[in-house]
């Protein structure tokens, strides 16, 4: 078992989560008041899930080129995976979110306005809440999206170990050198971790009120 | 009447037309009436801050909420949470992820008070809308009538300057209605507010309202206490929204009215206001008919077409000139017995002039009103 892949992509898969979340929750609530534009922006954040990976791949390749993060240099690199990892992540984390938010009938809005309450306040009290359950979808999806991501990291970061090679990188890898019982292993594993992050996020969030209404009475 | 407290005054072409002015004080339940899509709902909305029309003015208590003209455009815009307004939705809007209590708490979340305080406040008002029991319910738990009593609470946990009630009642069931109008009497004794109501049931509006304000496509049309709009609606118009049914037409000319489609002709109230030769409308209320079963000087032959017994009530339907009209005449089962009175019986009508209010066709902003 290749302990050191399946750290690297759950380390990798937290960062996205921790980076990515506040900047869904803070574009989908943002969306919500876009004129014109909207449609432009939605198209923009959608295209990861049309483009193969391999193209976004060459065009994060090529677009890193020498530069470096915060003295790190990204291509090859942790920071670089975890760029590509946030791009193609972005709808997965956004388009739930944006869902929940736009699903809250305005009315509730409005009544949260005429109760006094700051914009800020509705966000934090209302809204955010209601939200809860897209929030905590994208949140799922885009961790078990990260687990899984192939394409991108491979073009970006190459299969360094402990750097840039993940655990779908290394079942690659472990095919590649017929290594077919430690591949077999390893994408068990990502079965079930992929399969118990789903299913917690429908068992625990994904009730709806009425339907917990029915099971309670 | 209470001081004035709020004065209204909108008007806006888009997206859709709204021309109204009113005044309600405090104290003073005042409806607004109209059919659906009137534009009664704009109205409430604009006045809560959450929607702008092009000009108007919207002063409450001596502070100015909303003030904008063609000239300057608009000078002052108060957001919602800035004017003092207690807003209850049609569809009572509550939070759904909050208990009954935490909804009534969130208007306090700004007042400056403690949790504790916030939840004792929160508390007492559940208790006086008589629904204290209910605090640690989800909306989803609680019945249409008792939503309904969380979101008043809400709406008044701000003490607010006025008190909005957007069709507070068309979603609730017949019995649950009546205890709520009971409790909208006793909060508007003790609030001491402008309350607006908006409704496009009459009788309700006509049930608790102080004066009415008639809208129809966007325009004010009347305001007027219900027993004045009944009896004297300013035109034919406001005459049938408000559901006269003994409406006709005329020409008027210095003080007789001819009607139209005969050659009857009654001596009316001339206030001078009305040119010669005008084509107008009319109404008499129940009280300007009687019903006789021999002829006099200026009895109209009329013919019982229908009548319809409600209790001690008889609804009876004439016709009148050659059929060319139908009067409704309403009397008690024992005059309708003692007049002998069943279909195709042939009986004598008299209209006491004296009773009959005449209008223009048109409203009295219409171009084409004098015009016959």
């Amino acid at each position: 078992m290749d302990i050191e892949a399946l750290l690297l992509s759950l380390k990798l898969a937290i960062w996205t989560l921790v980076l990515i979340l506040p900047f869904g929750v803070w574009v989908a609530h943002s969306l919500q008041n876009m004129g014109k534009y909207r449609s432009w922006i939605e198209a923009a954040l959608a295209l990861p899930l049309v483009l193969p990976p391999t193209v976004l791949g060459y065009y994060l390749l090529v677009g890193f080129g020498g530069k470096s993060f915060l003295g790190i240099p990204l291509v090859f690199s942790f920071a670089g995976i975890l760029i590509a990892s946030l791009i193609v992540n972005l709808p997965f984390a956004i388009q739930p979110i944006q869902r929940a938010f736009e699903s809250i009938n305005p009315e509730i809005r409005e009544a949260a306005q005429v109760s006094g309450l700051s914009n800020w306040q509705i966000f934090r009290l209302i809204e955010l809440p209601l939200a809860w359950r897209g929030i905590t979808s994208a949140a799922v999806l885009t961790f078990a999206h990260t687990l899984g991501e192939f394409g991108v990291i491979l073009m970006v970061g190459g299969a360094i170990p402990g750097e840039t090679k993940t655990v779908s990188i290394a079942i690659y890898d472990k095919v590649q050198s017929f290594d077919t019982s430690g591949a077999g292993a390893l994408s068990l594993l990502l079965l079930a971790i992929s399969l118990v992050a789903i299913a917690l996020s429908y068992g625990i969030f994904g009730r709806q009120p009425s339907l917990q209404k029915r099971w309670d009475s | 009447m209470g001081f004035l407290m709020l004065n209204v005054k909108i008007s806006q072409t888009s997206p859709n037309p709204i021309q109204i002015s009113f005044e309600c004080n405090s104290g003073e339940l005042h409806a607004l009436v109209g059919p659906s899509g009137s534009g009664k709902t704009t109205v409430l909305r604009t006045i809560a801050g959450l929607n702008h029309p092009q000009t108007g003015f919207i002063q409450c208590d001596d502070e100015v909420w909303f003030e904008a003209n063609e000239m300057r455009g608009t000078i002052t815009a108060l957001a919602p949470a800035q004017r003092s307004c207690g807003f209850l939705f049609q569809q009572y809007a509550l939070f759904p992820h909050l208990t009954a209590l935490e909804n009534v708490c969130i208007p306090l979340q700004n007042s400056g008070l403690m949790q504790s305080d916030r939840n004792t406040t929160a508390m007492q008002l559940l208790d006086r809308m008589g629904i204290g029991d209910l605090s640690k319910r989800m909306p989803h738990q609680l019945s249409g009538g008792q939503q309904q009593r969380v979101a008043l609470a809400r709406a008044l946990a701000r003490s607010p300057k006025i008190l909005l009630l957007d069709e507070p009642f068309s979603a609730i069931d017949a019995p649950t209605r009546q205890s709520l109008y009971k409790t909208l009497a006793d909060l508007r004794k003790d609030l001491n507010i402008p309350i607006l109501l908006v409704t496009h049931d009459l009788r309700e509006a006509d049930l608790l309202a102080d004066r009415i304000t008639v809208i129809d496509q966007g325009v004010g049309l009347q305001t007027a206490p219900p027993q004045v709009l009944f009896q004297r609606p300013r035109n034919s118009r406001v005459a049938e929204l408000v559901g006269i049914s003994n409406r006709f037409e005329g020409i008027f000319t210095e003080g007789s009215l001819t009607w139209l489609g005969s050659s009857h002709v009654f001596q009316v109230a001339d206030k001078g206001k009305i040119p010669p030769n005008t084509s107008v409308a009319w109404v008499v209320p129940a009280d300007g008919l009687s019903l006789h079963d021999q002829p006099t000087s200026n009895t109209i032959e009329a013919l019982v077409e229908k009548i319809s017994t409600l209790g001690q009530v008889a609804v009876i339907q004439l016709q009148v000139n050659n059929e060319a009209h139908s009067i409704t005449w309403e009397a008690s089962a024992a005059e309708v017995k003692r007049l002998g009175l069943e279909s195709g019986k042939k009986s004598y009508l008299q209209i006491d002039g004296s009773k009959i209010h005449i209008m223009p066709l048109r409203p009295i902003n219409d171009p084409r009103r004098f015009t016959s």
